[in-house]
């Protein structure tokens, strides 16, 4: 099985690295193509295609998940911003993070590549944690730089609504019209048909199902753990107006983190059952 | 109607192959360009973190004014200066109008003023320093700090084969093309001649990840042979990569006349505070 001669089980040292080439090359262009198309903006709102998700996410569920999502992050720096002169320094390491905890998650997740509603799912997942992550940097970045960032009136709410606007809008653009409704096309057409390409067997069943919820276990606790931090930072310096900000503000936060919870675990609970199935019939290559 | 006929007709990938190359080769010899990579990528840290926990106005202006200076001394092209300040401007307009919407005050402009502030300043040192290190250097500045020498491969692979790529793939389209026909009803905005465009760059992809598959493992084959992946884990292969770079005396007075800055902007800071 790990000979060098025939089909190896995506094991190999070589078919990482072919893996990760592949993936930071197509990421790349992908990368390149959508910085051709300019951004309409209103304000910091802009629409426009952020990135071409689906090249991440069709490499992600049919190879190996985690060499494919490093290389379409590298690609996505190295391509998109260092070669074409616009490299924003540290600011990129936070998008490398979030683009590869994202899109590892989505090719973890997949369980069943025959099945459309799977791959859309994991897609959908994969992408609104890179988003989401994204945000809640972006929401750092302010809290940290703005002295008394809750003193200012009006501020904060301001800064929670430009950012879920925005996320929502690339997760719709990024993850959906050229996200996952691609993926459903294109996934059938090269499984089982670019793998031989790598000299890889094809991909059967779920990775490891047990990593997948692991990461997404942090990723929400992260979220929710910040959004905590938040919320009890106010309640510690509780001034004369501040409850008033965290009926607003806080309490509102926690249920989007809530929604977001409750919504993973249904999936989890949708997909499991099928799983086993998987294991126990594998289709033939 | 004006701006999307251009949109349909102009983008031309030919534009973006001459400015990767542009990157790629054209010798750079500006201010930071002369020092070792390692040195200006912590120089560049420094700038980079340092600004996000001060909250001294005059500390501030006096960094931006210094990257003003640097970034000038760096020759950036004035199409990055315009778009970062364009960028810059719209951010602020849309937070300051969304802060007083919902009740804030001039106290939220000022705070944003100077979160803006902080902003640029990072974002002028990234450009003074990544328009004029060559991306080969620094990816070998950064695998003498210890990242994995694939993210070294991703920038040498690059150079060499994205204007491959996308010459690959702008025949891909124009063959889609020639082959499809633009639809004849151009709807709302033009927006079936949009989707059509939009469709077939989605749909080029297909034959493109297969072809690159093949591509990467005749890459990737190649380099096996000359030992790549023995050579990223053995730690006499790195050293004879990186022994060009040197930390020289120019180096070290850069470093110097740094902390020496700094010192002096946080001592004025704490005289005149703004």
């Amino acid at each position: 099985m790990q000979s060098n001669i025939g089909p190896t089980n995506q094991q190999g040292q070589s078919q990482k690295l072919m893996v990760f080439v592949l993936s930071m090359a197509l990421f790349g262009l992908g990368d390149l193509v959508t910085e051709l198309v300019p951004d309409i903006g209103i304000g910091s709102i802009e629409f426009g295609v952020p990135y071409f998700g689906f090249i991440g996410l069709i490499l992600v569920m049919l190879f190996n998940p985690l060499y494919a999502a490093l290389g379409a992050a590298v690609g996505e720096v190295v391509f998109g911003d260092l070669l074409m002169g616009d490299f924003g320094g540290l600011g990129e390491i936070e998008g490398v993070l979030t683009l590869f905890i994202g899109l590892y998650i989505a090719g973890l997740l997949v369980k069943n590549l025959n099945s459309k509603f799977s791959i859309a799912i994991a897609g959908m997942v994969g992408i609104a944690v890179e988003q989401v992550l994204g945000g809640l940097a972006d929401c750092i970045k302010v809290w940290v730089g703005v002295e008394d960032l809750e003193a200012i009136q009006g501020l904060p709410e301001s800064i929670v609504i430009l950012e879920l606007v925005e996320c929502s809008m690339e997760w719709v653009i990024a993850g959906v019209i050229v996200g996952i409704i691609p993926s459903i096309i294109l996934i059938p057409k090269l499984h089982g048909k670019i793998e031989p390409l790598l000299g890889v067997k094809p991909r059967q069943g779920a990775y490891s199902q047990v990593a997948a919820g692991y990461l997404l276990v942090v990723s929400i606790a992260v979220f929710v753990g910040a959004t905590l931090f938040g919320v009890i930072g106010e309640a510690i310096e509780i001034g004369a107006w501040e409850p008033d900000f965290i009926d607003q503000f806080g309490g509102w936060f926690v249920w989007v983190g809530m929604a977001i919870a409750a919504v993973v675990l249904i999936i989890t609970l949708l997909l499991r059952p099928k799983s086993k199935q998987d294991f126990e019939h594998p289709k033939a290559g | 109607m004006n701006y999307i006929e251009k949109l349909l007709t102009n983008v031309s990938i030919d534009s973006l192959k001459l400015t990767l190359l542009r990157t790629a080769y054209v010798k750079k010899g500006s201010f930071l360009a002369q020092f070792d990579p390692r040195i200006v990528i912590l120089w560049y840290s420094i700038f980079a973190i340092l600004p996000w926990f001060v909250h001294n106005t005059t500390v501030l202006l006096l960094f931006f004014f210094t990257m003003v200076i640097i970034a000038s001394l760096s020759r950036i092209s004035g199409f990055i200066l315009v778009m970062l300040s364009f960028t810059t401007f719209c951010n602020l307009i849309s937070i300051i109008v969304l802060t007083f919407f919902l009740g804030g005050d001039i106290e939220a402009f000022l705070a944003i003023l100077t979160l803006t502030l902080k902003l640029v300043t990072v974002a002028l040192a990234s450009v003074a320093v990544f328009a004029s290190l060559d991306p080969e250097k620094f990816s070998d500045a950064l695998l003498s700090f210890g990242l994995p020498g694939q993210v070294s491969f991703g920038v040498s692979y690059g150079y060499r084969m994205i204007p491959i790529l996308i010459e690959e793939y702008h025949q891909i389209i124009n063959s889609y093309r020639l082959r499809g026909r633009i639809p004849k009803k151009k709807g709302f905005l033009r927006w079936r001649q949009l989707f059509y465009m939009g469709k077939i760059a989605v749909l080029a992809f297909y034959p493109m990840i297969l072809n690159t598959a093949k591509r990467t493992r005749t890459t990737v084959e190649a380099l096996e042979v000359k030992g790549f992946t023995y050579a990223l884990n053995h730690p006499e292969a790195k050293k004879l990569k990186l022994s060009y770079l040197k930390v020289r005396t120019k180096d070290i007075v850069l470093l110097a006349s740094t902390c020496l800055f700094l010192s002096i902007s946080f001592y004025i800071g704490s005289i005149y505070p703004l």
